[in-house]
């Protein structure tokens, strides 16, 4: 009955180290993961200003008292 | 950026002010917010500085990355979406009106 139960063990380990083998390529070949944010909920953001469309100066501090969506994009004339 | 616009109205509703950031200089973000008209404003991070202080220039790649950044009335972050969940931002749009039946 033990030995069985060993055998038994020793079969299913076999089948799974290729298995295990496989997905460690798989994880060589897979693209970096991005890398975590220094920023994290509960800190504050940074303060800012920066000029908009109409070349006027916007800093975060002008809307104190409001939430803000602030929306980093990638690129003009990207999607999203 | 189209996506915000089209939660524009909700998020207003919200007590929430939208704002685009990106490396672009103002005079592309005005073409393209004409072009897709987005009606809140597109700030110019032209040369990355504040990418850079957010941390979100990807050295590598030499861009910055998508994040949204949820603020509350402090100035203290509250809530993020971070890269392919950022093009959408239905999650800060109920998080915005959550906060808001809260008062």
């Amino acid at each position: 009955m033990r030995q069985t139960a060993v055998l038994l063990l020793l079969s299913v380990l076999a089948l799974a180290a290729p298995r295990a083998g496989t997905n460690l390529w798989a994880q060589g070949d897979k693209k970096e993961a991005p890398p975590p944010l220094a920023l994290k909920v509960g800190d504050m953001a940074p303060d800012f200003t920066m000029l908009n469309t109409k070349m006027q100066q916007v800093s975060l501090k002008d809307f104190r008292g409001k939430t803000v969506a602030l929306a980093f994009y990638i690129f003009a004339f990207t999607p999203g | 950026m189209q996506n915000f616009q089209q939660n524009l109205a909700k998020l207003e509703a919200a007590d929430t002010q939208v704002l685009g950031v990106s490396m672009d200089s103002p005079f592309s973000n005005k073409a393209w917010a004409e072009q897709i008209n987005v009606t809140f404003p597109l700030l110019s991070d032209l040369g990355g500085e504040i990418t850079r202080k957010y941390g979100l220039y990807d050295e590598k790649r030499k861009i910055g990355r998508r994040v949204n950044f949820l603020i509350d009335k402090d100035g203290k972050i509250v809530d993020m979406q971070i890269d392919s969940d950022a093009v959408d931002p239905t999650h800060l749009v109920t998080v915005c009106e959550n906060r808001k039946h809260k008062g």
